[in-house]
């Protein structure tokens, strides 16, 4: 049979009453489990798998799938109606997101958010049928100089996350790269920054981090203003669908971000994370409203929000094809396909058919079911902003620490919590950005390791970062990235001194 | 009112305390990992054999099992309900994070999966024999990249063990640490270095596919699914075996460790038992009582001595 | 950040401390990293670096924020209300001491009504017992259907069993 067969054959399987109602409960469970904080799609499809134990195999392969898809897309609607990401990918989501959502923006915000994935997730889940053995190949391509190499054009594309200062954009990255320093060098075995503290020793947890300085450090904020917050939270202002506008400006960033999202996904050492990163520095850029980024750029979430669904859809690529678990995710995906007795590696494609089609058309319809069931939710999404702020952030602050508690609920990690919480206040108070700080705390380690691997492998000969057309163009377009603006802004002003030593507001 | 919520909460709690066959297992590591899972297979076949009555699991993750160990042996002492998950990773976690609680402040009672670590190359390489890749690290140490999972692990210390038996400086190894077997993988298959090292599980489908070759195993033993040599028969004295283990509380008396023990064994000979090692993928090497304390013991400091060699541990 | 200039803290003094907070983090980053043995190996950077490089950027940036300060070029921030601080802080630590003795949901109610007080509501009639039926509801769905292991203490062993 060939490809479109199986894919054809899958779907009419899938199509059946009781297989959509699967569907239907899984998408709930999981976008009701992931719209947490907190709690990212790792943790709520560990917690969730259970539930599928009892079906048979494809019933609880679709359920699954659902909730995969579920968890991903909870993430983000709490990310942009109360600011508070409960994982990586989710960051720069809120970055635009949150200040539609308090403009009454909020329902365009999520519309695009949850087309967006829809988006992605059918292109990348077509990709994942039609091109994974070729996109496999390419993703092995990488070793530890090209990432290093793709590490430091992340670096510089989210210095786009900055704001308007340099200098603060700066000195919040430094603070999340001091950060990521602390814990056991997992190259050398070497423990750094933890002082003979034990629990330090595996590091700060990205989670833990990410929740305090938004959750912990946005509750914070607000309730310390005297006078009440200015900017008075509209639930909704207009309406609660996407205009003609935003329509025209979110379809090239889902196709965008799709497009940088399925690659970077495939790689194994890449993730939802990086693509989320690249796909924001890229529609700032490319955006004809450069003016708007930071202060409610539609392009901002549909961009990221389709980067960070397709990367997903991506991971499943090295995952399906060789066996690969290369993110926490795909870890526990991995751990629910052996259940279905389904065994990843390079022959599964071969030896395995009808579950793969079966997995990839459950995938198709899960997203469908996805959109289905969102689109209409998010005037309800929306109300979440009605909700009296000591109520609305008692809650958050709930759920906030359950994360944290249901991880590992040691001392050690909730204090962490609550300094990183009055850390997020003191930077929020004093307009440092918060995104770099945790984008510090993630690239850091992984461009310092893909280093320090590629320099071992080439026994200490720096021009291995250089010596393959592939990371040498990487590098090439980064400082392109970084030394263009810097000439244009001296060319045009005159003031890049002056810009990187004080610029503020 | 107050006093008949504490009264029923007594009363709950003695009840609860009259099962004399409740466990609380540790697994010193977050949830969906291995120990995890082995503590949670561990509580639905005891509940599922009758062996316990009700199981419940903790997770306590941090720093290679170290520190889940050290909050068991103060909290569980003389408890013989506690039990914890532990493995061979413990053994060098706690020696290279200077762990002030090592196994010998715990019970251990028995060994009850284990895998190999196995040596690989991707198809293409030149190199056809264990041999073969342990002459090209004579002649130039540097020249042999490795990659395996995290500094100071399981594969780490194996590549140690060759190294020094094979007479190669083990200081002079070029480990590349990688985090997790996934990534370790793909750099390997995708030639970016000269061998790979990593459980044997996860080469045998890149194997079969016929992108990859295994060269050697490390079990003292060939393991079943390739035709590999083990290292001992290729002439080096090396046999590791990346284990998991239950341990119980320290401090326990004879009888409660004979208990615990009787357990465990009822547990690893049932057909439950067997029936997850094989959906888990899991091989048995159970070995329980003392014959595990004396091997435990000989591998312990075996490990203590490659660290040093390595420059992990002063 | 906006905020008339006269009715906030000095500018200038906040950067100074921001700038000195910055400086001791790059210290002792420095200090940190001059203790670690060289183990560069065949990369021939080792652990060290990172952390050094890291520590020297952190110092750059606190004199670069001196420099912007004397340029007076630090906005200054509306002034800011220490008792809900005080409050979430307080309802935070209450919870991590808690948890392990009262379990999740003694701890985690507290924590609710502590920050509903922050924001204005601090009838805790109302407040303690809503946090505590919500943290009860949570320990239930998580704890019970969802295996999630939350700590508990008495009270979630009387309502939903060992």
């Amino acid at each position: 049979m060939s490809t479109f067969e199986f894919l054809l054959q899958g779907l009419g399987t899938a199509m059946q009453p009781m297989i959509l109602l699967y569907a239907l409960i899984g998408v709930t469970l999981g976008t009701a489990v992931g719209v947490l904080p907190g709690i990212g799609p790792a943790l709520t499809v560990a917690l969730l798998l259970p539930v599928t134990y009892g079906l048979d195999p494809a019933g609880s392969l679709i359920m699954f799938a659902g909730i995969y898809y579920g968890g991903m897309y909870g993430g983000s609607t709490t990310s942009i109606l109360l600011n508070t990401p409960g994982e990586s990918a989710s960051i720069v989501t809120a970055l635009e997101g949150n200040r539609m959502a308090k403009a009454g923006r909020g329902g365009p915000a999520l519309a695009t958010a949850a087309i967006g994935s829809f988006v992605a997730g059918l292109l990348a889940t077509l990709a994942l049928a039609f091109l994974a053995p070729h996109i496999v190949k390419l993703a092995l391509v990488f070793g530890p100089r090209e990432y290093f190499a793709l590490m430091m054009l992340a670096f510089v594309t989210v210095s786009a996350a900055f704001g308007e200062s340099t200098l603060k954009g700066l000195t919040s990255l430094f603070i999340g790269l001091g950060l990521a320093t602390i814990g056991i060098d997992s190259l050398t075995g070497q423990a750094r920054m933890s002082f003979g503290v034990p629990q330090l020793l595996d590091g700060i947890e990205v989670t833990t981090l990410a929740v305090a300085m938004f959750a912990l450090g946005e509750c914070l904020f607000v309730a310390a203003q005297t006078h009440g917050l200015d900017d008075k939270v509209e639930a909704i202002k207009g309406s609660v669908r996407m205009t003609a506008a935003d329509w025209k400006r979110s379809w090239p960033a889902w196709l965008r971000g799709s497009a940088i999202g399925f690659p970077i996904g495939a790689m194994p050492a890449g993730g939802a994370d990086i693509a989320s990163f690249l796909s924001y520095g890229t529609e700032k850029r490319m955006s004809h409203h450069p003016e708007e980024f930071g202060h409610g750029a539609i392009e901002g979430v549909a961009g990221p929000e389709a980067a960070n669904n397709a990367a997903a859809a991506g991971t499943l690529v090295p995952l399906l094809t060789l066996g690969l678990p290369t993110t926490a995710t795909a870890a526990i995906m991995l751990a629910g396909f052996q259940q279905f007795g389904l065994q990843p590696g390079p022959l599964l494609f071969a030896t395995a058919p009808q579950l793969v089609w079966g997995l990839i058309a459950s995938l198709l319809i899960a997203n469908v079911m996805l959109l289905v069931l969102n689109l209409p939710l998010i005037r309800f999404w929306v109300l979440l902003l009605r909700i009296p702020r000591p109520w609305l952030y008692a809650g958050i602050l709930m759920f906030a620490t359950l994360g944290t508690i249901g991880v590992n609920p040691s001392a050690v990690e909730l204090s962490m919590l609550v300094i990183f919480g009055f850390l997020g206040y003191g930077l929020r108070l004093y307009g440092y950005p918060i995104a770099p700080v945790v984008v510090g705390l993630i690239l850091g380690p992984m461009a310092e390791q893909q280093l320090r691997r590629a320099l071992s492998i080439s026994q200490g000969d720096w021009t291995t970062l250089v010596s393959t057309p592939l990371s040498a163009t990487l590098l090439g377009i980064a400082a392109l990235a970084l030394i263009v603006p810097m000439i244009l802004r001296l060319r045009g002003k005159g003031q890049v001194l002056t810009q990187i030593a004080g610029d503020s507001d | 009112m107050k006093h008949a919520l504490l009264g029923a909460a007594f009363a709950v709690a003695a009840a609860t305390a009259a099962f004399a066959e409740d466990y609380m297992i540790m697994a010193p590591a977050a949830p969906g990992g291995g120990w995890d899972s082995t503590a949670r297979t561990l509580q639905e076949v005891m509940v599922a054999e009758g062996i316990a009555g009700n199981v419940q699991v903790q997770n306590v993750p941090g720093a290679g099992g170290t520190v889940g160990l050290a909050q068991f042996a103060s909290s569980a002492a003389g408890d013989p309900t506690q039990l914890i998950v532990g493995g061979y990773v413990m053994v060098g976690a706690i020696l290279t994070n200077a762990s002030p609680v090592s196994l010998a402040d715990v019970t251990p009672i028995a060994r009850l999966t284990g895998e190999a670590v196995a040596i690989a190359v991707p198809a293409a390489s030149e190199l056809q024999t264990i041999q073969d890749l342990v002459e090209k690290m004579k002649a130039d140490p540097g020249s042999v990249s490795w990659a395996g999972g995290s500094a100071g692990g399981v594969d780490h210390i194996t590549v140690g063990l060759l190294a020094k038996a094979a007479g190669v400086d083990p200081t002079k190894i070029n480990y590349v640490a990688f985090s997790g077997g996934g990534e370790a993988l793909a750099a390997i298959l995708g030639n970016q270095v000269t061998a790979g090292i990593s459980g044997v599980g996860e080469f045998l489908p890149q194997v079969e596919a016929g992108t990859m070759r295994i060269l050697a195993v490390s079990t003292e033993a060939r393991w079943p699914g390739t035709d590999a040599p083990t290292l001992m028969e290729s002439g080096y004295d090396v046999a590791v075996q990346n284990w998991r283990m239950i341990a119980a509380a320290p401090g326990l008396t004879d009888e409660q460790k004979a208990a615990v023990l009787a357990d465990i064994d009822t547990l690893a000979k049932s057909e439950g038992w067997k029936a997850a090692l094989a959906s888990k993928n899991w091989a048995d090497t159970y070995l329980a009582g003392a014959e595990f304390e004396a091997q435990l013991a000989k591998e312990v400091e075996a490990t203590t001595a490659i660290l040093k060699d390595i420059g992990l541990v002063q | 950040m906006t905020g008339t200039p006269g009715t906030g803290r000095s500018p200038d003094g906040a950067a100074f401390i921001i700038a000195g907070l910055l400086a001791v983090f790059g210290a002792v980053l420095l200090w940190d990293a001059s203790l670690i043995p060289d183990k560069g190996g065949y990369a021939g950077i080792g652990p060290a670096a990172m952390p050094k490089v890291v520590g020297w950027g952190l110092i750059a940036l606190a004199a670069a924020t001196v420099a912007g300060a004397f340029k007076g070029r630090l906005a200054s921030v509306p002034r800011q209300n220490p008792v809900p601080l005080l409050l979430i802080g307080a309802g935070l630590i209450a919870q991590i001491a808690l948890l392990h003795v009262a379990g999740f949901a003694l701890a985690t109610g507290i924590l609710f009504a502590a920050t509903a007080a922050a924001f204005g509501k601090r009838n805790l009639i109302l407040t303690l017992p809503l946090g505590y039926a919500l943290a009860f509801g949570i320990y239930g769905i998580f704890d019970g259907l969802l295996q999630l292991n939350l700590p508990g203490g008495w009270l979630e062993t009387l309502i939903y069993g060992g």
